[in-house]
């Protein structure tokens, strides 16, 4: 709470209530997502999950080639699925936004009278996740080095690369979550969230465990349609250093162009989500779904 | 047989539900019971208790299992074979607990309930809340007894403990002759509850459904469910909104519907807790016009009402008691609690707006003969609620009022409601909310 | 007003309750009931829990087809992804959902009424079928076709009967599971969040559980879907039977023990964790 006053006390953003609705958003979903369990068992969530989640394809890779992670494609494979985990997470935390204060904290009537910017709220609510989904991408990436040797020296990683292309990951992630959350409230609660539904789904299409060039060729140009492909791509690049070359990728697209193309998405994502989350709000308020209730 | 005994007795001990009803010369024996049996052994042989012990636990149980399946709804059976039961029950007891008035409905022997705080907390917090301390109660069979306090004061713990959901952390509870933390499955049968405020059912489904599924719980056949869903709608007035989902709903209606879902399912004894929250003042008089003639025509159903409205306890109650801070203050009718205070005089005061804060000697509360005051600053003037000994004191109120430059507007006699006893016995009025006080207990350490 | 109506519930003669084994199964239905009607009216599931589970296994799929390997591992995808529906199923429409319930105030009137926990609990499950037996339906039949899965069906009766007695076991587990929230809030639904990729990974829904090693396979047979995925496999791919772990009969065997294991431990569980719910005001208790 001390950290998100003083961030408040800042004049410009006191001043703007994007700003501030986006920063007390943050703080409330940390303190949803950190308070409900003692420091041990969220540290075994937050370390067994994602390793449990990687290892399903290394012992899938094992059992096919007897073991050989020294080949360049287990690196790929490996590294994609652990960037992936901040797809869900990101995704889900900010779609599963509407579900909890709508269905479960029942806030959603009073959120929406107030003059916050529900838009920049729900962007904020997904700062917790993002930060779980980052330690938990970190732990996979650091369990692979260690265990499987994989060939990421900290010295070579192309460090402005890694970080401009996952910042602008992030914003693509949080606009696409953004547009399901919209879609959300329009929805029933279903015991399953639409976030993770649909990042299982990408997971089909943008190539972070296996080459799009392995799709048939009629589904592989819907690989291009989404970012996650480019930002993936240019993450692998930028951690695997020169060793990314043992198994090229998208080799029409250089770093550049792979930049290039998700700064036009995260812009196209940021405009439409917005319009689409303002349709959304308005087709939910005419029908009063703003606090429905809809368990079975 | 002893094996098979054992067995039977397993199933008590584990309060399993049998879920195969094979009945055989000696009971419903199941591979389900057979197994549960062994984890009973297992359990009781790791704590050391000898075969004897054992067999005594489970003959204690068996007298249980054996009464419940003998009583049936017939509350005239229940009665004599409760009493029965319950002798029984007593001599096989080892600790000598409390002996059960089977003419009661509901009792109560020293309830007490704490509440441990969890969370984070810092040096001088509360670890812990004190619900209720020492609560006795008797309301008999047939009665519509009331529970009147403050927010906070433990109404709605004392209702969940005699409803079955939270167990007493001292003392005894009895529903219907049977206790509350033992007997916890055959009191389900005979009672239900409804809260204000509640907001359970699944608001994809119509209000019909929801009662259905809710009187389906309590083994209500199809036909019968329906039809008394129906009576039901009609007498609370939803009757038109029974195809509406229950999302779609006001508060109010909202609240009629749990209404209907209380009754439904024929109980013996109704916990009310503030069913009239959120209903219009035409609705919350046609339910309290149900409550009554319900009562009327089932003499020998009981009803526990809590509420913080004056008025609705004094129409309704048979019997009230007064609750605060978890204790209960006074138990009567509401005719001879209010007669407690017909020895004194009551007035209410309009004065002008009350000086600065004096010292505590100089407080009206210390004017001779003043019992209690209630004061309330209001826009341009103070409303003041005196309680006097007699009516000679009065005049010296009027001299400190002067003294403290306050001007007197209007003055009234009145004769005393349950708000005076309730402030006679409490010393602040009803809305004054208790919740946040704690019993507390300091950290040791610090 | 309706005299007649009025007349019923002023009427002093007893409603006639049911008992037992008959109220058993009455509450079973009447909380399914909420279950397969919501399928009905809120539609928006058809899509998200067929097409896009689909897509998700078809992902593992292709990883199978990017690495050569052989055509059978391909099926075990689309066998073990379809299982992953009821194992989802369990957990997240069972078990949390009393989570749900408890916000809601519906868990206090489940507890409040003599209806049995264990039937309320069938009744989720039984009611959420539709959803899941959709899904499962949807993955294996799509799948086998889009991917062009072939099987070899040692024997269909085994094979029947491995299912059924997988799912007793596995439901029986669930109801374990869902005691846990009796007791418990947020923290239990954090526990049912972090069983998910765990258990893909120790019961082996995408690839041969033998893989895992002998005693990770062994701990990981507690889980009913384990053994249940494996002994299918075998019956539905004959054509090797050296990756299965343990012989068709013996999981068999085990699988019925755990599911009267889990079943009568399912009882006892919702009995206990209820008392201590009771003693500590958990049961009652809305926070996080």
């Amino acid at each position: 709470m001390v950290i998100a006053q003083r961030i408040l006390d800042i004049p410009f953003v006191r001043r703007s209530n994007a700003l501030r609705s986006f920063v007390v958003a943050a703080w409330l979903g940390w303190q949803i997502e950190s308070n409900w369990a003692d420091p041990f068992l969220f540290a075994i969530y937050s370390i067994a999950r994602p390793i449990a989640g990687v290892l399903i394809l290394v012992v899938m890779y094992s059992v096919i080639t007897n073991g050989a992670l020294e080949q360049p494609i287990f690196a790929y494979i490996y590294l994609g699925n652990a960037l992936y985990m901040l797809v869900g997470q990101v995704i889900t935390g900010v779609s599963w936004v509407v579900i909890d204060d709508r269905e479960h904290y029942r806030t959603m009537k009073q959120l929406h009278t107030t003059p916050l910017n529900h838009y920049t709220y729900l962007l904020g609510r997904g700062v917790a996740r993002l930060i779980i989904g980052t330690i938990s991408v970190l732990i996979t990436i650091g369990f692979g080095i260690v265990a499987f040797k994989l060939p990421i020296v900290p010295a070579a990683i192309d460090w402005p690369l890694f970080i401009v292309s996952t910042g602008l990951g992030v914003i693509c992630l949080a606009t696409m979550g953004l547009i399901l959350g919209a879609l959300t409230m329009m929805m029933a609660r279903h015991f399953w969230s639409l976030g993770e539904a649909v990042a299982g789904a990408l997971y089909l299409f943008s190539g972070a465990i296996f080459p799009l060039e392995t799709l048939p060729n009629w589904l592989r140009p819907l690989g291009y349609i989404f970012p996650v492909t480019y930002w993936l791509e240019v993450a692998r690049r930028s951690l695997l250093g020169p060793n990314a070359a043992g198994f090229p990728t998208l080799t029409a697209f250089s770093n550049e162009g792979l930049i290039a193309i998700l700064s036009g998405f995260a812009v196209v994502l940021s405009i439409s989500s917005y319009y689409f989350y303002r349709w959304a709000l308005h087709q939910a308020m005419e029908k009063g779904l703003i606090d429905m209730e809809t368990g079975y | 047989m002893v094996l098979l005994l054992y067995a039977r007795g397993a199933v008590c001990l584990l309060e399993v539900d049998p879920l195969l009803g094979v009945k055989s010369a000696v009971g419903r024996c199941t591979v389900a019971h057979g197994f549960c049996f062994l984890v009973t052994i297992l359990t009781k042989a790791s704590r050391g208790t000898t075969i004897h012990g054992l067999y005594v636990c489970i003959a204690k149980r068996e007298c249980s299992e054996k009464g419940r399946r003998e009583l049936t709804d017939d509350p005239i059976k229940q009665q004599s074979l409760t009493g029965h039961l319950e002798q029984r029950r007593v001599s096989f007891s080892q600790d000598n607990r409390g002996y059960m008035d089977t003419s009661l409905a509901i009792q109560t022997i020293d309830v007490g309930r704490i509440y441990k705080l969890r969370g984070p907390k810092h040096k001088g917090d509360p670890k812990q809340v004190v619900a209720l301390k020492d609560v006795n109660l008797e309301i008999g069979r047939g009665e519509l007894f009331g529970l009147l306090g403050p927010n906070g004061a433990g109404k709605t713990t004392l209702i969940k403990i005699l409803a079955t959901l939270l167990l007493p952390t001292s003392g005894q509870a009895f529903v219907d002759g049977l206790d509350v933390t033992r007997d916890m499955y055959e009191i389900r049968r005979r009672i239900s509850m409804v809260s204000g405020g509640e907001t359970s059912g699944y608001g994809l489904l119509t209000v019909e459904e929801n009662l259905w599924m809710f009187a389906r719980f309590y083994g209500l056949d199809n036909k019968t469910a329906r039809e008394r869903i129906s009576a039901m709608m009609e007498i609370v007035g939803i009757a038109d909104r029974g195809r509406s989902k229950i999302s779609d709903l006001s508060t109010g209606l909202r609240q009629k519907m749990n209404f209907v879902r209380g009754f439904i399912c024929d109980p013996n004894i109704v916990f009310l807790d503030e069913p009239t929250l959120g209903l219009d003042v035409g609705a919350a008089r046609e339910v309290r016009g149900f409550i009554k003639q319900w009562m009327h025509d089932h003499p020998d159903r009981t009803v526990l009402l809590t509420t913080h409205y004056m008025a609705e306890a004094d129409e309704l109650c048979d019997r009230l008691a007064i609750i605060d801070r978890g204790q209960v203050l006074a138990c009567d009718t509401p005719e001879n609690l209010k007669k407690r205070l017909q020895r004194e005089a009551i007035f209410n005061l309009k004065v002008g707006p009350l000086g600065p804060k004096p010292s505590r000697e100089s407080m009206l509360e210390a004017v001779p003969g003043v019992r209690q005051v209630t004061v309330v600053q209001k826009n341009g003037h103070t409303d003041l609620n005196l309680i006097l000994a007699a009516e000679d004191a009065l005049p010296g109120v009027l001299m400190h009022l002067s003294q403290r430059g306050s001007n007197l507007i209007s003055l009234e006699k009145r004769e005393p409601t349950l708000e005076d006893v309730f402030i006679d016995l409490v010393g602040r009025g009803l809305d004054v909310d208790t919740s946040h006080d704690a019993d507390e207990e300091s950290d040791e350490h610090s | 007003m309706n005299t007649a109506k009025n007349a019923l519930i002023s009427s002093t003669e007893r409603v006639p309750k049911a008992r037992g084994f008959k109220l058993f199964w009455i509450t079973a239905w009447a909380r399914a009931y909420p279950r397969i009607v919501g399928t009905t009216r809120e539609r928006s599931w058809l899509f998200f829990e067929t097409v896009l589970p689909l897509m998700g296994v078809a992902a593992y799929v292709f990883v199978y087809r990017a690495i050569n390997a052989p055509d059978e591992y391909i099926g075990f995808v689309v066998v073990g992804g379809a299982m992953t529906a009821f194992w989802l199923n369990v957990l997240w429409s069972m078990a949390s959902q009393l989570y749900w319930d408890k916000d809601m105030g519906n868990l206090e009137l489940y507890v409040l009424s003599p209806g049995p926990m264990m039937a309320i609990l069938l009744g989720m499950a039984v009611g959420g079928l539709v959803m899941t037996a959709s899904r499962a339906a949807i993955i294996l039949v799509a799948g086998s076709l889009i991917f062009r899965v072939s099987y070899q069906i040692a024997s269909l009766p085994l094979l029947i009967l491995t299912f059924g007695v997988t799912m007793a076991a596995l439901y029986g587990m669930g109801m374990m599971f869902a005691s846990v929230f009796l007791a418990s809030g947020r923290e239990a639904w954090h526990i049912s969040n972090l069983l998910q990729e765990p258990i893909y990974l120790a019961s082996g829904f995408y690839f041969p559980v033998k893989a895992m090693g002998f005693w990770v396979a062994t701990f990981a047979s507690i889980i009913p879907l384990t053994l249940g995925l494996d002994a299918m496999r075998q019956l539905l791919f004959s054509s090797d039977p050296t990756l299965g772990f343990l012989s068709v009969p013996l999981e068999i065997g085990i699988l019925i023990f755990l599911a009267v294991f889990f079943i009568a431990g399912a009882g006892w569980m919702l009995a206990k964790l209820e008392e201590i719910g009771r003693r500590e005001g958990r049961l009652i208790e809305r926070r996080r």
